[in-house]
């Protein structure tokens, strides 16, 4: 198991991005013929941000970069990297992370580059940003952003009712700080979350496009497939243990956290995370309901949606989990305190 | 692992049938058995029988006897 341990990397501020349309699933399960009411009480997602065909995860994610770095008052040319983590990047190349340095305006001497990450993702990146913090750069930027909605088919019930999309920003810069962090995968759940045609294993040409009836509606092998009876099974196998690591290695007692904020799978499945982590779900907060599974963007959503009062004025203790596609897995402790915290914006 | 009289109980709670109702011998398909109870039967393995079951095994079920099968093994 991957467990580092940072003593000078914090955040500095936080901030996310959302398109301006807004779906509801219930309008959207009349049209697929499917009980609204039933998919609500078990996702818990009332309604989703869908990105239009002209908004990428870049733009949203800009977007929150921009206003975060005024609200921070930092100039652009002291950002010394910038990690950009999506599984909806603009391009095959170059990495988004380039075009991003340009369009941000940062210097030429940030270094730039992209993650390829889900649901495990943001902490993955934080992971990163602190190991270059830790390792002697004084501020970096991590863009974290999905629009799932462009590459899942919306005649798919399996996948149409899930994901909103999103983009955030954070900031990270060395001053002394403690964060514990904990990772891992098993490759071996690749097959179960994939979208399996459109690279280089099988591109993307006239017939794997188009989209054919399976059991779950229409989909095309080049839009997501999901499993959500296997991402049920790994989650309550694979979680619960990487939770008692992560405290174990922090040395912190649940009574300790302020928070969990968990990757926001659906409210079925961190509702059974609580029961296995013991966790009453006070502790865990749910940004799903107004903006769905918004990938690996979902825990700086959370925090934006949930507790942005909170770490705008005091001190908080929080545990974040990230949990999903590859398998992969994340978790780390670490305190926000008094971050700078933009209100969520829309864009058009 | 649970009698079959709790099995049955804990599937009447998960499809939200009339308590009673269920004799052993039904074709899931004659339920709303769709991938959202697939997905709930297994969490409700987990937590009432803290039983960690094969989803292959929950999807190629075709009736109730099958499912307590599962948790039997």
């Amino acid at each position: 198991m991957a467990r580092t341990r940072f003593n000078n990397a914090t955040i500095a501020g936080l901030a996310c991005t959302f398109p301006e349309n807004e779906v509801s699933t219930e309008s959207l399960a009349m049209s697929l013929g499917v009980n609204a009411g039933r998919l609500v009480s078990i996702t818990g997602i009332e309604n989703r941000r869908v990105a239009p065909p002209y908004i990428c995860a870049s733009d949203l994610c800009a977007d929150a970069a921009e206003r975060l770095l005024a609200s921070l008052g930092w100039k652009k040319d002291s950002i010394e990297a910038l990690i950009f983590v999506s599984q909806t990047p603009d391009y095959i190349l170059p990495a988004t992370a380039c075009t991003l340095q340009h369009r941000l305006g940062l210097s030429k001497e940030c270094a730039s580059f992209d993650v390829n990450q889900g649901c495990s993702g943001y902490i993955y990146g934080l992971w990163l940003a602190s190991s270059l913090v830790e390792t002697g750069l004084q501020r970096v930027l991590l863009l974290v952003g999905d629009t799932s909605n462009r590459i899942s088919s919306e005649e798919d019930k399996s996948v149409a009712f899930l994901f909103g999309d999103s983009g955030s920003a954070t900031a990270l810069e060395r001053r002394p700080a403690t964060s514990h962090f904990v990772l891992g995968t098993d490759g071996g759940g690749a097959e179960n979350l994939i979208i399996k045609a459109g690279q280089c294993r099988q591109r993307p040409n006239c017939v794997n496009c188009l989209r054919t009836e399976v059991e779950s509606g229409k989909r095309s092998p080049t839009e997501l497939f999901m499993d959500g009876s296997e991402v049920m099974a790994f989650t309550l196998r694979e979680v619960p243990p990487l939770f008692e690591q992560l405290l174990g290695y922090a040395g912190l007692q649940r009574s300790q956290l302020d928070a969990i904020v968990m990757h926001q799978a659906n409210k079925f499945l961190i509702e059974n995370l609580a029961r296995k982590i013991e966790m009453p779900m006070e502790y865990i907060p749910l940004s799903l309901q107004e903006f769905g599974n918004t990938s690996c963007a979902s825990i700086p959503v959370t925090i934006s949606a949930c507790l942005r009062e909170a770490v705008s004025a005091k001190s908080l203790t929080l545990a974040l989990l990230g949990f999903g596609v590859g398998w992969s897995w994340s978790a780390c402790t670490l305190s926000l305190d008094s971050i700078s915290a933009p209100e969520i914006a829309f864009l058009k | 692992m649970p009698t079959r009289d709790q099995f049955h109980h804990a599937v009447e709670r998960l499809l939200e049938l009339d308590p009673g109702s269920l004799k052993g011998d039904e074709l899931l398909e004659s339920f709303d058995w769709d991938s959202m109870a697939v997905v709930m039967f297994i969490a409700m393995a987990d937590k009432n029988y803290d039983i960690a079951v094969s989803p292959s095994n929950v999807r190629d079920a075709k009736s109730l006897a099958d499912l307590f099968a599962i948790l039997s093994k």
